[in-house]
């Protein structure tokens, strides 16, 4: 249980990161409801981030830039271009890594494939504005000054996560950043650019890396 | 010297040696003649060769290596031998590649901050989302483990990790007990532990550190790809070969003093 949590939290801030993203919110001063209720309107999601990890041992963030993109229907792929190449394909309930070296896309070590896949599930959840049923995080609902989602972990994740941000831009309905807060001083930041909210999405994206 | 290529080399010098089959002679006579009791000969001659081949093939497994013949060395040669290694403080990241078999391979992120007069280390292992995966901090030999999720949170992983990050980046300790040139003019430094493993550092077109075990058999092999950037090399591939076999592809990312 505890190694489940573990693996859990370990792929949950790339999966908030999307959760945040997709969160089609019309404007800051809605109420949760309304805001809740734009998330069944999402049927498509494709976005560009620039990731900075923060870490103790650094002096300067761990810089990774990327593309994912979504499928209300049940599909994922979260990419990363630099410095790593790595994609993580998800369709259904299948979850799949994948990372590119020597001229070719290879199948990563199965490694944190079924955490990223419960994560996932817990995804999608979210995306169908149903944050009531996460066990992991307690929510709350900023709408001022600016648009923004705290997620606050329950006993034991604290451990590994301080709390989660999810700061909306001045768009409607598209996200700016998520920040996660590390014990230690550590964290992780996600800036989203290039936002497309219910673009066509061809289906090999989700099937192919 | 790789011992699996010593090993070849061994064979091949003795299947050199090893009779060829030869046709047989041409008697024209009848009953058992000169050539016929000559070919008995050959026969058996050959048997004993092929045996002999054996058992060499199978003594060549069970002896230790011989250590390379070195032509004395100077001692300023060490100092060379240590230009593989940050001489201060300093810190790196680097792309990993782990290959445990053939096409079953992981792809992590490493970063390693290190001071090589306190012998200190401070090493993590992330995931491509930037989770950490494993993180430790070893001062002279003691390690402790501050981060370790499933499958990395094992002692040996820990181990066998710290002893990896030692291997690339800490040159040994002490004087070498062999400095010199082996015949192909490469300088090699090379260090006895008192468990009898020998650590050597050889310095050819691509640089070497190797670890062997006390038999003198090749337990790691990394190959360092120049430039170096701060005493750190662009690109490191590390080979293990004992007691587990693995292979690490790092790409130097960053690397500051």
């Amino acid at each position: 249980m505890k190694k489940w949590a573990r693996n859990k939290i370990l792929h949950l801030c790339s999966a908030m990161a999307v959760a945040g993203l997709v969160s089609v919110m019309p404007g800051y001063t809605q109420d949760w409801a309304s805001v809740k209720e734009s998330f069944r309107n999402i049927r498509s999601v494709k976005a560009e981030f620039l990731q900075e990890r923060h870490l103790q041992i650094l002096k300067d963030p761990l810089v990774s830039q990327g593309r994912f993109f979504y499928l209300a229907s049940g599909a994922l792929r979260w990419e990363y271009l630099s410095p790593l190449q790595s994609v993580m394909l998800q369709k259904g309930d299948s979850a799949r890594l994948y990372h590119f070296s020597d001229g070719a896309w290879k199948q990563d070590l199965a490694q944190g494939v079924e955490a990223r896949r419960m994560v996932l599930a817990e995804l999608s959840h979210w995306l169908q504005g149903r944050f009531e049923e996460s066990k992991i995080f307690s929510h709350v609902y900023s709408p001022s000054p600016s648009g923004r989602i705290l997620l606050t972990p329950k006993e034991g994740i604290n451990r590994f996560i301080l709390g989660i941000e999810i700061v909306l831009s001045d768009k409607p309905g598209v996200i700016d950043r998520v920040e996660i807060a590390e014990p230690g001083g550590s964290a992780l930041r996600i800036v989203f650019r290039n936002v497309e909210i219910n673009s066509s999405l061809p289906s090999e994206l989700f099937d192919k890396p | 010297m790789n011992f699996k290529k010593k090993r070849t080399r061994t064979y091949l010098f003795v299947y050199r040696r090893a009779p060829s089959p030869r046709p047989l002679p041409q008697t024209g006579g009848e009953g058992k003649g000169e050539g016929e009791r000559s070919h008995v000969k050959r026969q058996t001659a050959s048997v004993l060769v092929t045996s002999l081949i054996a058992v060499l093939m199978l003594c060549t497994g069970c002896l230790s290596i011989p250590e390379t013949e070195l032509l004395p060395g100077a001692p300023e040669d060490l100092e060379t031998c240590f230009v593989l290694f940050p001489s201060g403080p300093w810190e790196c990241v680097h792309k990993i590649e782990a290959v445990i078999q053939e096409g079953m391979s992981s792809s992590l992120l490493g970063i390693t901050k290190g001071d090589p007069a306190g012998r200190k280390l401070h090493t993590l292992l992330l995931t491509p989302e930037g989770f950490i995966l494993f993180e430790a901090e070893q001062q002279e030999d003691a390690i402790s483990v501050l981060k370790a999720m499933a499958p990395f949170d094992s002692p040996a992983f820990a181990r066998g990790l710290m002893e990896d990050v030692n291997l690339l980046f800490f040159p040994p300790q002490g004087r070498p007990s062999k400095l010199g040139k082996r015949a192909d003019g490469a300088l090699v430094c090379r260090w006895e532990r008192p468990d009898g493993s020998r650590r050597e550092i050889a310095l050819s077109t691509v640089p070497k550190i190797l670890l062997r075990d006390r038999h003198g058999d090749l337990a790691k092999e990394a190959l360092l790809t120049p430039p170096f950037v701060n005493g750190l090399a662009s690109q490191i591939e590390l080979l293990a070969f004992k007691p587990a076999p693995y292979r690490l592809k790092m790409n130097l990312l960053s690397g500051t003093p």
